[in-house]
C-alpha cells in the first residue's frame, strides 16, 4: 500500500499529542514545587516522598494489587475451565446461549454491573468490603479470560488431541501435556487482561466497596473531587511507569511465542 | 493364515446419528504388508483408520487385533500409531520432544529415550534436527517428524491418514518411494489412506477401494487396475472408456454397434454389461485397419502422450493415449486386442467377481477352444 | 471421545448462574419495589415524568455526540495507522493510554482545562482570553471522546487490516480513483468494524457517571449519574433498578440491531 502523505502524518501526530497530553501534563506537574497544576515553580521530588510516606495510600495500593492478583488468578482458572466447557458443547443452541451469557458482563455498562452486584451482595448477606470487591472483580474478569482463551482453543486442531491419545496419553496427560501448553499464550493474555481490568476498574468497585475499604481508583476519585493534590500527580506518574513496564513485559512475552500480540481492549 | 492376520473387521458398521458412514465392512489385514484404503472423500476410509486407531468405536460388528476383540480398547492402550493428515505435531514442543512424547508418557528412562529418539530421527533422515522448533521445519520435514514420532513407539501397525496430501507434487513422489522403503525396512504393517489413485497404485501391496461406506474391491494394484469390478472402480482408478454393451455369448461381446472377440465368459446369453477399455490399450491406425472408427474431436498434449478424444458412429466417446499426434476432424481407426476388452457385470459382488475371474485362469483357454469348434 | 461428560461445565455454569443471571434477576425484581419495600409500578411511572424523560433524552444525545465525534476522529486515525511503517507499535501506542487508570486521565483534564490550566494559558497567549472550559458540555464531550477513542480505533483498525489489499488494487485497476475506491470498496467493507466501535462507545457512554461528576460538575445529568445517585446517595434502589432495567433493555435492542458480531469484536 501507499505511504501516508503529509496531511495524514500531521493528523496522526496531532492525535498522538492529544492522547498523551494529559499523561505528560500530570507527570510534568508532579515535579512542581508549587504543588499546583499551573505555573512551574521549581523541580522537586517532595510529592513522591509524600506518596511513599502516606501509609493510608500505601495500604490502598496494597489492597488494589492484592485484589488484582487474586481476582485475575482465580478468574484465569475459572475462565480456562469455562472455555474448555464451551468448546465441548457441540450443539449450536446451548453453545450460543453460553456465549451470550458470557458476553453479558462484557457489554454491560459498569454502573449496571455495580448496581446489580450491590443488590446481590446485600441480599445474600456478604459484607461490603474485601470479599465483595474480590468477587465482583472475578465476576467481570471471567468472561474476558474465556474470550481470550476460546479462540486459541478453537485454533487447536482436534487431531492434536487424537495424536496425544494415539501416543498413549491418558485424559489427564492430554490436558496437562498438550491442551494447557497449547493454550498458554491465550491464558497469559487472559490473565494479563484480567489484571489490567481489575487495576483499572472504578465504577464497579465504587458500588460494592463499603466504608473503610478502598482501592486506588476510588481513592483518586474522592481526592480529585476535593480539588487538585500534587501527590496524585506523583502517584499517576508511578502508575504510568508501572503500566508501561507491564505492557513492555507483555509485549516481549507474547513476542517470544512468535505471535503478534493481541492487544485486548474492552470498553472501560 | 490366522497367525498372519493382524487386524480383522467383522461386519463393522459405523453410524453417526442416523448417518451410516460404514456399512457392514469385513476384511482382513495381514502382518507386514503395505495396505492402502482408496476412495473419494466421504467414502469411509478415514473412519476405518479411526476405528483401528481407537478414536471411535464401531456401532455394530467386531474389530479383532491379533485375534482379540478390541472394540472398546481406548486409543492410548493400542499397539497402533497414526501419522495424521495435518501431522498434528505439538507446536509447543521441539522436534526431539515431539518424538519423545509417547516414550515420556510410558515413563521410559531418559537415556533410553534419547537413544530411541535419535535412532528414529536417523531412520527418517532427520538426524541433527533434534533442537529445531516445529515452525522452523518445512512441510516434508514435518511429515518425517510425524513418522518418527509414530514409529519410535514400535507399533505393530502404522496408520497414515493422507499424509502426502499437503506436499507438492515432486516431494509427494519422493515421499512415496521413501514410505515404501521405510515399510520394507521396518517390516510392520502400514495402512495408508488416500484419495490419490496413483499413490495407491505405486506403493501398495494391497488396495481396498471404498465407496459410500462399502469396500468395492480389494486386491493387488495390478488386479484392480486391469480388472476393475464395476464402473466406480474403473472410473476411479486410471482413465477408462466405459461403454454399454451386451455379451452375445461367451467370448463374444457387442458394443458400439459391432461384435468383438473377447476373453470373458460366464455370462447369460445376451446379458447387458458394461465394456471397459483403457485408453493406452487403444492404438490409432488407418480407418480401414481399425476395429472401430472414430472421428477426432479434441486433442491435448500431456507430455508423455497425446490425449485424444473422439466419437464413434454410435455416439460413444473414446479416449486414446497415443504418442502420435492426430488432426482434429480426421477419422481414424482404433485397434485393440481381445485381452484389452474387459467386461463388467452389473451388481456383481466381490466374491462372485473373484470366482468368475479365477475360472478364466484355470480353464479359460481350454473352454475358449471348445467354444470355437 | 464420544461418551466423555463435560465436567468442566459444572463450575463454569454454576458461576455464570450465580454472578450473571442472579444479579440481573435481582435488579429486575428490585425495580418493582419502592423505598419502603412495597410492590409498585411507580418507579416505571416516575420514569415517564418530564424530569426522567429529559434525562434520558440528554443521555442519548450526549452518547450520540460522543460516538459521532469518536468515529470522526478514529476512522482516519485507524486508516492511516494501517499504512504506517511500524503499525503494530503505533497501535500499541494508541492503546497504552487506555490502560492508564481512567480516573487519572479525568483528573489530568481537570488540570488542563482549569481556569489557570494549560489550555487557558494558550488561549491567553494567542489573545482569546481565559474561557470557562471545565464544567461545560464541551469539556464533557471532549473528555469522553478522549476516553473512548481507543475503543473506536481498534475495531476499525482490525477491519481495515483484514481487508484484502488486492481488493483495493482491483478497484484501482477497474478505473476507480483513490477516493472512489475508499467510498465504494474500503468503507463498506470496514463497516463491521465501525459498527463494533460504535457499539463499544455508545453503550458505556449512555451510562457514564464518573466523568459527568468530575468534568461536567453535575451540569450534565445522565442515566448513569441517576443510577449512582439512587443507589449510593438517596438509597432509592427501586428507582435506580428501574432505570438500570430500562438501560439493559435499550442495550439489548442496540445489540440486536447492530448484530451480535460486534460484541465479539470489541475484544481482540
Amino acid at each position: 500500500m501507499k505511504k501516508n502523505g503529509k496531511l495524514a502524518q500531521s493528523y496522526l501526530v496531532v492525535v498522538f499529542l492529544v492522547l498523551y497530553a494529559p499523561i505528560l501534563y500530570l507527570t510534568y506537574y508532579s515535579f512542581n514545587s508549587a504543588g499546583t497544576m499551573q505555573g512551574f515553580e521549581g523541580f522537586t521530588l517532595e510529592w513522591y516522598k509524600e506518596v511513599f510516606h502516606d501509609t493510608r495510600l500505601f495500604i490502598i495500593v496494597l489492597n488494589t494489587v492484592v485484589i488484582a492478583l487474586l481476582s485475575s488468578a482465580i478468574s484465569t482458572i475459572l475462565g480456562v475451565v469455562g472455555a474448555l466447557a464451551i468448546q465441548r458443547v457441540r450443539r449450536n443452541r446451548p453453545r450460543n446461549t453460553l456465549l451470550a451469557m458470557n458476553n453479558v458482563l462484557i457489554v454491560s455498562p459498569d454502573v449496571i454491573i455495580g448496581a446489580s452486584f450491590l443488590i446481590f451482595f446485600t441480599m445474600i448477606g456478604i459484607k461490603l468490603g474485601f470479599t465483595s470487591v474480590l468477587l465482583s472483580h472475578i465476576a467481570f474478569s471471567v468472561p474476558i479470560v474465556v474470550l481470550m482463551v476460546l479462540p486459541k482453543l478453537q485454533e487447536m486442531s482436534p487431531t492434536l488431541i487424537d495424536a496425544a491419545k494415539d501416543l498413549g496419553a491418558s485424559g489427564w496427560d492430554v490436558l496437562t501435556k498438550v491442551v494447557l501448553p497449547f493454550l498458554r499464550p491465550g491464558i497469559f493474555a487472559g490473565f494479563f487482561m484480567a489484571l489490567t481490568y481489575s487495576l483499572d476498574d472504578f465504577a464497579v468497585t465504587f458500588f460494592v466497596t463499603g466504608n473503610g475499604y478502598s482501592t486506588l481508583s476510588v481513592e483518586i476519585y474522592s481526592r480529585a473531587r476535593h480539588g487538585i493534590s500534587p501527590s496524585i500527580n506523583a502517584l499517576s506518574t508511578l502508575i504510568f511507569l508501572f503500566t508501561i513496564s507491564l505492557v513492555v513485559g507483555y509485549y516481549f512475552l507474547t513476542r517470544r511465542s512468535s505471535r503478534k500480540p493481541d492487544w485486548g481492549v474492552v470498553q472501560p | 493364515m490366522t497367525e498372519k492376520t493382524i487386524i480383522r473387521f467383522e461386519n463393522v458398521t459405523k453410524k453417526y446419528d442416523q448417518d451410516t458412514v460404514l456399512n457392514k465392512v469385513s476384511f482382513e489385514i495381514e502382518r507386514g504388508k503395505f495396505y492402502t484404503l482408496l476412495g473419494p472423500s466421504g467414502c469411509g476410509k478415514t473412519t476405518i483408520l479411526r476405528l483401528i486407531a481407537g478414536f471411535i468405536e464401531p456401532t455394530e460388528g467386531n474389530i479383532y487385533f491379533n485375534g482379540k476383540v478390541i472394540n472398546n480398547v481406548p486409543a492410548d492402550k493400542r499397539q497402533v500409531n497414526t501419522v495424521f493428515q495435518d501431522y498434528a505435531l505439538f507446536p509447543h514442543l521441539n522436534v526431539f520432544e515431539n518424538v519423545a512424547f509417547g516414550l515420556r508418557i510410558k515413563k521410559m528412562k531418559k537415556a533410553d529415550i534419547a537413544e530411541k529418539v535419535k535412532e528414529a530421527l536417523r531412520f527418517v533422515n532427520l538426524a541433527g534436527y533434534e533442537e529445531r522448533e516445529i515452525s522452523e521445519m518445512s512441510g516434508g520435514q514435518r511429515q518425517r517428524v510425524a513418522i518418527a514420532r509414530a514409529i519410535v513407539n514400535e507399533p505393530e501397525i502404522l496408520l497414515l491418514d493422507e499424509p502426502l496430501s499437503a506436499l507438492d507434487l515432486k516431494l509427494r513422489t519422493e515421499m512415496q518411494y521413501e514410505l515404501r522403503e521405510l515399510q520394507r525396512r521396518l517390516g510392520i504393517t502400514f495402512i495408508f489412506v488416500t484419495h490419490d489413485q496413483e499413490e495407491a497404485l505405486a506403493m501398495s501391496d494391497e488396495i481396498f477401494v471404498l465407496n459410500e461406506g462399502e469396500i468395492q474391491q480389494s486386491g493387488t494394484p495390478i488386479d484392480i487396475y486391469d480388472e476393475p469390478i464395476n464402473r466406480f472402480v474403473a472410473d476411479f482408478i486410471g482413465e477408462s472408456n466405459i461403454v454399454p454393451g451386451r455379451m452375445i455369448r461367451d467370448f463374444l461381446a457387442e458394443f458400439a454397434g459391432q461384435q468383438f472377440e473377447c476373453v470373458d465368459r460366464g455370462f447369460s446369453p445376451n446379458e447387458t454389461v458394461e465394456i471397459i477399455i483403457r485408453p493406452e490399450d487403444l492404438e490409432m491406425t488407418e480407418p480401414e485397419q481399425g476395429n472401430l472408427v472414430i472421428k477426432i474431436d479434441s486433442q491435448l498434449f500431456r507430455g508423455v502422450h497425446y490425449e485424444i478424444s473422439g466419437y464413434d458412429q454410435a455416439g460413444n466417446e473414446w479416449l486414446v493415449h497415443s504418442t502420435k499426434r492426430a488432426a482434429v476432424g480426421d477419422s481414424v481407426g482404433l485397434r485393440f486386442d481381445p485381452e484389452a476388452i474387459h467386461v463388467m457385470r452389473f451388481g456383481e459382488t466381490e466374491e462372485e467377481f473373484d470366482r468368475r475371474l479365477e475360472g478364466y485362469g484355470q480353464n479359460g483357454t481350454a473352454a475358449a477352444e471348445g467354444e470355437r469348434q | 471421545m464420544t461418551r466423555t461428560r463435560n465436567l468442566y461445565l459444572i463450575p463454569y455454569a454454576a458461576w455464570m448462574l450465580l454472578f450473571v443471571a442472579t444479579p440481573i434477576v435481582l435488579i429486575v425484581y428490585n425495580s418493582f419495589f419502592d423505598v419502603e419495600g412495597h410492590f409498585t409500578l411507580g418507579n416505571f411511572q416516575k420514569f415517564l415524568t418530564p424530569v426522567y424523560l429529559r434525562m434520558t433524552f440528554n443521555s442519548f444525545w450526549y452518547a450520540l455526540l460522543i460516538t459521532a465525534f469518536s468515529l470522526l476522529v478514529a476512522y482516519p486515525t485507524a486508516y492511516w495507522l494501517t499504512r504506517t511503517k511500524h503499525k503494530q507499535l503505533w497501535l500499541l501506542l494508541v492503546i497504552v493510554p487506555s490502560w492508564i487508570n481512567l480516573l487519572l486521565k479525568a483528573y489530568a483534564f481537570i488540570g488542563l482545562f482549569g481556569t489557570y490550566g494549560f489550555v487557558n494559558s494558550v488561549f491567553e497567549m494567542v489573545g482569546i482570553g481565559t474561557q470557562q472550559i471545565l464544567f461545560t458540555d464541551f469539556s464533557f464531550v471532549f473528555v469522553s471522546v478522549y476516553i473512548f477513542i481507543p475503543f473506536m480505533i481498534l475495531p476499525i483498525y482490525n477491519a481495515i487490516e483484514e481487508l484484502n489489499p488486492s481488493l483495493v488494487y482491483a478497484s484501482r485497476d477497474l478505473g476507480a480513483s483513490p477516493w472512489m475506491t475508499f467510498r465504494r470498496v474500503v468503507f463498506p467493507l470496514t463497516l463491521g468494524g465501525v459498527k463494533a466501535g460504535c457499539q463499544a462507545v455508545f453503550i458505556p457512554a449512555l451510562s457514564l457517571f464518573m466523568i459527568t461528576r468530575l468534568i461536567a460538575g453535575n451540569r450534565v445529568v445522565t442515566l448513569g449519574t441517576a443510577i449512582e445517585q439512587h443507589f449510593l446517595v438517596t438509597q432509592d434502589w427501586g428507582m435506580g433498578s428501574a432505570i438500570a432495567v430500562l438501560l439493559i433493555i435499550v442495550m439489548a435492542v442496540i445489540m440486536l440491531m447492530t448484530g451480535n458480531r460486534g460484541a465479539r469484536n470489541t475484544i481482540r
